[in-house]
């Protein structure tokens, strides 16, 4: 039987099929014959999820537009489908030619999440390739991009390549040196020597770490000889109009997430919240022409069928002509029914009329982010929003019929108390009221307000990557006297989770190389799927750490010394180091920083050629 | 005016489920760019339907799906737009166009020719001339609300073996329908052993015409 015919016979007996059928349209199909290099696309996820990310759409895009090359998707199979292929001696392939992974030049791997970690050691066996990358031999290479390849300290035992920064030309110049490599009759570590000649290629094999004797990070150094940069710095795309975008989307047979066109405005954001890893690493914001997005979508429409679409961004209401670009895009879609998904806190008066005569508003939740209770810690944390500004738009929306209200909070930011807890009891009590301010004749009936509160986990290359995390008992004791406050408000929901996981994950977000064998050992202890608190086990967690010798303590609620030498310290993320202390400083006088739309703040973002001109 | 068209569909996709085909049609009538006819009502949608559904797992040279249009098009327009918004594993084999007052597809079935290809198949094979010679069989329909003994035998309008399985035509209609997999677990059953390794292809659906005479349903 052929290996598509052995995948197919475990299809009856799984959970959701199509996870794994492919054959969608718009699946980019080729000719193995007619390609150079083969690239296998892992989303280290499920379907669902990978499927709703608009960077593998677009890194898809941009390597199927080479002839020379072809990209294929792969997603992490559900605990139950990994069972069967192993059972099965079936290994992980890929969804377009469901060809085995191992045999593919290069395996592409997007680190959203820290807590998607042990789904790439899971891939990497179902695959049939060795864990580390000393016991490789062949097979593809390991390149993993994204969000948290700004600190992938505890993957680099099993990673060949970490890309930082914009993905769609460094992804092709990865693809560009393999040929040449390839031609070369070199050996594989070659491979990797080149590479780092790629900007925003980090080659973590080519760097030697040293320890001082409190465990802390000494040095990162390029191995003498090696010809590694001191620091790499990110690839930055100055302009996105002159950046490919895909034309066509992949249109999945089953639900996803995120099941629309996603049409990004632009990258990076001017706000400068503190605690927004997000908003430090893909500065600078970089807007695409309205001409341009109303032919991207325009053609998007037209190709995929998709009867909406969706602004996407860090924060859409910043754009800087987005009445003009809504409006142009609800007048030109009306007609044929394709809805405009908008940031539903930046609806003005007129755009709301616009809407009105076109197509139905979705009155779905109104959905705010204060993220704290009190103007202090809002200061403390650079959320350039006011208690006026929120009842402002609380009041507008539910006197536009709005009478369902989402409010995000996180608990344990730095300088927290207990007063700044209750703060968010207040917050939402005034969000009542405002409800009630409105005449019974104008207001739609049902108030529901949703009070969210997750707990802040420290990211590097923010202003608080030298903040502790605060201890779990203490945010357990908040929870509860949030929990208290909040029965005393009618009407509210509160929902909030077990602190476990945002210690987990806070320990791999400042994490080191150290780390990768516990890593590792969680995962051969059965941890997968972390980010799901179904599939979450925080004590197997915890004995991987206690059996690798590691105290989790030390990454997560550790509090950094000002000249402490961090492992992702020779990784350049835009924001200069200096800048985010500067802005840890200021945190703790409760002193905001301007957007920088109205003026420069120095972040260290004008180092790059091209960036905020 | 509508659409009335054939497609197939190819092993690859045979795990898509009814449900997630009829929201794929949603989206692929947008893609047609033809003149598509929206429902009235509060959650406007394309109105179109679907002949019969195809369970989860079989293959399908008679899929038919009846497409109304808000302007009157000529076939080979709607053949050429339809075929290119399908994927090639689900191909568009036959267009008829048809006006307001044909009745919907699903009000025209009565039954459906099956080809099964079995693996290790003989034991099965054995019973089919006694099967045909039964005035009775009794089976176990599992249906939603529990499970039910029915007489599938007067359900079989013809059933016999070819090279590599066998070929039925069954009956299809809201009141009786036998579903080829129950057919093979009762000849499984007198037989004596587990129903073998199948594949479930569909090659028609029916019709009756005034007459009373058995058509394929795009004849009709």
């Amino acid at each position: 039987m052929s290996l598509s015919d052995r995948i197919e016979a475990l299809f009856m007996s799984v959970q959701k099929p199509v996870r794994y059928m492919g054959g969608e349209y718009n699946a980019v199909m080729k000719r193995p014959e007619d390609v150079d290099v083969r690239y296998a696309f892992l989303f280290p996820d499920t379907y669902e999820v990978g499927m709703s990310h608009l960077g593998m759409k677009i890194l898809y895009h941009a390597i199927n537009a080479r002839d020379d090359a072809w990209c294929e998707r792969v997603f992490s199979p559900w605990v139950d489908m990994a069972d069967l292929m192993r059972r099965n001696d079936i290994p992980l392939f890929t969804l377009e030619s469901r060809t085995p992974v191992k045999e593919y030049d290069l395996l592409g791997v997007t680190l959203q999440y820290e807590m998607s970690f042990t789904n790439i050691l899971e891939a990497l066996d179902l695959a049939g390739i060795p864990l580390r990358r000393e016991d490789r031999t062949d097979g593809p290479f390991v390149i993993c991009g994204g969000p948290c390849a700004f600190n992938p300290e505890p993957l680099e035992p099993f990673v060949d390549l970490f890309a930082l920064g914009d993905g769609e030309v460094e992804t092709l110049q990865t693809i560009d040196v393999y040929k040449k490599w390839k031609a070369s009759g070199l050996p594989r570590e070659a491979y990797l020597r080149m590479c780092a000649d790629i900007p925003g290629i980090y080659v973590p094999s080519l760097y030697d770490v040293s320890y001082n004797a409190d465990g802390t990070v000494r040095a990162v150094t390029p191995k003498p000889g090696s010809g590694a940069p001191e620091v790499v710095y990110k690839a930055m795309l100055p302009d996105l109009n002159e950046v490919t975008y895909p034309d066509k989307l992949i249109v999945p047979y089953g639900e996803i997430v995120h099941n629309r066109i996603m049409l990004e405005i632009f990258r990076g954001c001017t706000r400068g919240c503190r605690f927004c890893q997000a908003g430090m690493i893909y500065r600078p914001v970089r807007e695409r022409r309205m001409d341009k997005l109303m032919d991207m979508a325009e053609k998007l429409v037209s190709s995929t069928g998709y009867d909406e679409v969706s602004l996407m961004s860090l924060s859409s209401g910043d754009y800087s002509c987005l009445p003009e670009l809504a409006r142009a895009m609800v007048e030109k879609f009306a007609a044929k029914r394709v809805r405009i998904a908008l940031p539903s806190q930046r609806i003005d008066n007129v755009l709301t009329d616009t809407l009105k005569e076109t197509q139905k508003v979705k009155k779905t939740a109104l959905t705010l982010a204060p993220e704290a209770g009190t103007q202090r810690l809002r200061d403390v944390i650079n959320k350039g929003v006011t208690e006026e500004d929120l009842m402002r738009s609380v009041t507008d929306a539910f006197d536009q019929g709005w009478s369902a209200v989402k409010l995000y909070f996180m608990l344990g930011l730095p300088t927290e108390t207990d007063e700044d807890v209750l703060g968010i009891a207040d917050l939402a009590e005034k969000v009542r009221k405002c409800y009630f301010s409105i005449p019974k004749d104008r207001r739609a009936p049902g108030l529901r307000i949703t009070v969210s509160a997750s707990v802040f986990v420290p990211k590097n290359d923010t202003p608080f990557q030298w903040a502790p995390q605060l201890d779990q008992e203490t945010v357990i004791r908040r929870q509860q006297l949030l929990k208290q406050a909040l029965s005393k408000v009618k009407g509210v929901d509160f929902k909030y989770h077990a602190p476990d996981l945002s210690y987990i994950e806070a320990v791999f977000a400042r994490g080191d190389r150290r780390l990768g064998e516990a890593l590792e050992k969680a995962w051969r202890m059965g941890c997968r799927f972390d980010g799901w608190s179904d599939r979450f086990r925080y004590d197997t967690w915890l004995e991987a750490f206690r059996a690798c010798g590691i105290d989790p303590d030390f990454y997560a609620t550790r509090a950094r010394s000002e000249d402490e030498v961090f492992p992702w310290d020779h990784l350049d993320c835009g924001v200069t180091k200096q800048y985010l202390l500067s802005e840890w400083h200021k945190a703790q006088r409760a002193e905001c920083t301007r957007d920088c739309r109205k003026g420069c703040t120095g972040c260290g973002m004008k180092r790059y050629e091209g960036a905020c001109v | 005016m509508r659409a009335l068209i054939r497609f197939g569909k190819q092993p690859r996709l045979r795990f898509i489920s009814h449900l997630d085909l009829q929201r794929f049609f949603q989206r692929a009538v947008n893609r047609t760019g033809l003149p598509i006819a929206w429902s009235q009502g509060f959650n406007p949608h394309p109105v179109m339907s679907f002949g019969s559904a195809l369970a989860l797992g079989w293959t399908s040279e008679y899929e038919v799906i009846d497409i109304k249009l808000a302007a009157p098009m000529g076939r080979g327009r709607v053949e050429a737009a339809v075929r290119a918004a399908l994927p090639e594993d689900l191909p568009v084999l036959e267009v008829r166009m048809i006006d307001d007052k044909h009745p919907a597809p699903m009000a025209l079935v009565r039954m459906s020719d099956y080809r099964i290809t079995l693996n290790g198949g003989d034991a099965v094979l054995s019973q089919v001339d006694a099967f045909l010679n039964r005035d009775s069989v009794m089976a176990v329909r599992k249906t939603k609300s529990g499970e039910r003994e029915v007489d599938i035998r007067p359900l079989c309008v013809e059933l016999r073996k070819t090279d590599d399985g066998l070929f039925c035509r069954l009956m299809l209609t809201e009141k009786d329908t036998l579903k080829p997999d129950l057919l093979l677990r009762a000849l499984s059953d007198m037989a004596g052993v587990e129903p073998p390794e199948a594949r479930i292809h569909r090659l028609a659906l029916l019709g009756m015409d005034a007459d009373g005479a058995v058509k394929p349903l795009m004849a009709l």
